[in-house]
């Protein structure tokens, strides 16, 4: 065993009562960041307007919708049928030390129809790829894995529309595992466009099927970490005249997310109000007719997810019953999450056994067609260290 | 060659003394207590005929929250127990195997492999296997398995792959071969005679 645990035992301990220290100070402002949200949702809507013109388009908050910022929506009933399709992917990333080069996606669907007592139909899609245009981008360097994650959201978007066109009986409620706006514009910058232009465009072009389908998307992020509402409720206590730069850099609820607020304000299966994702990546989302909308919702007790919807979800008031109905019911049984999504977890997560079966496959193809089969020599070794027994303390 | 049947699983592990075997619940027909089945051995120049004493239905963390949860939809139960890989597993008792001339009631000189198709018997060859009584003592000197409600079950299942008026005959005659084999202990004979009646 490597770790040298008797040297990380004090270095533990100070973790748990630094984690104590900073959870009593986050307590202690938590009434304060409550109170802001009573005295934003006061202030008029013009004045409001007024300063998020002023705060401009860096600014990483919240845009607030027509409904009350510290509105409080009690969940509607739920449809007799409804159809629930969730999609989850994972990956195996190309390793320069394996057998050879290639990169795997695997897809895990699952197509519920809520009140026909069938069995849910589901599906495990594995998608290999290895030709030279896929190993390597424009720059001629090896896929980087945000450019695959990427890929993979696209995919799993591309099932749900696929599954969604099939166009079932009853409404549909489609949900994905993370949220609606893809990142990857903005953590490639400016590296790699083409293919990032690729696969927002791809990912774009499946939210548009989805819509044509009449189906109500969701992504449900679970414990969520962001804080653009607390954002919001620091522009709204400034006056137009202080918004600027510096003003908008303090961060007066630092360390507090959105999730604690509305954990205090949400009962279970209650939602919040809307708001609209003020990121720099919504504005391509915008342009598409998909803007990314979101609101916080309470899926059991203590469990508080962030669903994020496109705004043509967010402006359907019979569609976003369906998702806030939906994913309410969906999360009774596995306590706070939906089952759909565990489901499609699981049949999309490639184990190290599934790993391993499919090294010996890729082994064996290699040899019948006349090529070595062989890891590279670091990565011989580490699987010989990696075998070494290991005691427990 | 009798008409074959679709497998009712596969070989996951083995031993000479018997198998093990995997099959997730779609599957056409969860093998019962008692039954005959066989699997290939020896690249498919015996077959080791098995009886299955013991059926479990593996689980998991997620199978258990789902039971203990409020609120299950049928549609999630139908799926817990039809679309989950939640494998049935059973394990067969190796009493005998068939070679290209006929059936031999000793342990079969090799076990079948991982990944073996397991199919049941079909009367004809329960009929033919059961004809002789030499694979009894197998059952009945099996450590650590239920030997005595395996063997009557076992029995019935053979009677009831013959005609009506052979079963008794055939109930009649093994009962005889087990009195003979358990002379010594009449108290185990009486209670697998009971368990053959009922």
């Amino acid at each position: 065993m490597s770790l040298d645990f008797p040297a990380l035992l004090p270095q533990v301990d100070g973790l748990g009562r630094s984690a104590a220290e900073r959870a009593a100070e986050l307590g202690a402002r938590l009434p304060h960041a409550f109170q802001a949200l009573g005295a934003a949702a006061r202030v008029p809507r013009e004045e409001l307007g007024r300063l998020l013109a002023r705060a401009g388009s860096r600014w990483p908050g919240a845009f607030p919708s027509a409904e009350p910022i510290d509105g409080v929506f009690a969940c509607p009933p739920h449809p007799e049928r409804l159809n629930i399709f969730a999609a989850d992917g994972s990956q195996v990333y190309p390793d320069r030390h394996g057998l050879t080069l290639f990169y795997l996606i695997n897809i895990g669907s699952i197509h519920i129809a809520h009140g026909s007592g069938d069995p849910p139909e589901v599906s495990s899609t594995p998608r290999l790829l290895y030709e030279e245009s896929d190993l390597y981008g424009e720059d001629e360097g090896l896929m980087p894995s945000a450019l695959i994650d990427g890929q993979r959201d696209a995919a799993e978007l591309a099932e749900l529309a696929h599954r969604s066109e099939a166009r079932p009986e009853g409404p549909s409620l489609a949900i994905l595992d993370n949220g609606l706006l893809l990142w990857l514009a903005l953590q490639m910058k400016d590296s790699h466009r083409p293919e990032v232009t690729r696969i927002l465009g791809d990912y774009l072009e499946q939210l548009g099927r989805l819509k044509s389908a009449g189906t109500a998307v969701a992504g449900f992020v679970d414990r969520p970490r962001n804080a653009n509402v607390l954002a919001l409720l620091h522009l709204a206590s400034l006056s137009p005249d202080e918004v600027n730069e510096d003003s908008l850099h303090v961060k007066p609820w630092r360390g507090l997310t959105d999730r604690a607020i509305f954990a205090r304000l949400l009962r279970p299966g209650e939602r919040s109000a809307r708001f609209e994702h003020a990121s720099p990546v919504n504005e391509r989302f915008r342009a598409a007719g998909h803007a990314v909308e979101f609101f916080y919702l309470c899926c059991g007790e203590d469990q508080i997810a962030r669903i994020e919807v496109p705004a043509w979800v967010g402006a359907d008031p019979a569609l976003m019953a369906i998702v806030h109905s939906g994913i309410i019911q969906q999360c009774r049984t596995p306590g706070g999450f939906p089952y759909a999504l565990v489901r499609a977890h699981e049949l999309a997560v490639v184990s190290s056994e599934d790993r391993q079966a499919l090294e010996e496959m890729l082994a064996e193809a290699l040899l019948r067609h006349g090529l070595p089969a062989q890891p590279s020599q670091k990565s011989l070794t580490k699987q010989w260290t990696g075998a070494r027994r290991r005691h427990r303390l | 060659m009798p008409q074959e049947q679709a497998p009712i699983g596969r070989v996951t592990r083995s031993s000479t003394r018997g198998f093990v075997g995997a099959v997730r619940l779609p599957e056409p027909e969860i093998p019962v207590f008692g039954s005959f089945c066989r699997a290939e051995a020896q690249r498919g120049q015996s077959a080791v005929i098995g009886l299955i004493y013991n059926i479990s239905i593996e689980d998991d963390a997620f199978a258990r929250q789902v039971a203990t949860a409020e609120g299950i939809t049928p549609e999630q139960l139908a799926d817990t127990r039809f679309n989950r890989q939640v494998p049935v597993e059973f394990s067969a008792l190796a009493v005998g195997f068939r070679l290209a001339d006929g059936y031999r009631y000793t342990l079969p000189p090799q076990p079948p492999l991982t990944m073996a198709a397991i199919h049941p018997l079909l009367p004809g060859e329960i009929r033919g296997f059961s004809e002789r009584p030499e694979w009894i003592p197998l059952v009945l000197g099996a450590p650590e398995i239920p030997a005595d409600d395996l063997l009557a079950a076992a029995l019935r299942l053979a009677a009831a792959a013959r005609a009506e008026a052979e079963r008794a005959p055939f109930l009649l005659s093994t009962g005889r071969e087990c009195a003979r084999l358990l002379s010594h202990d009449l108290t185990r004979l009486d209670n697998l005679l009971r368990m053959l009646v009922v």
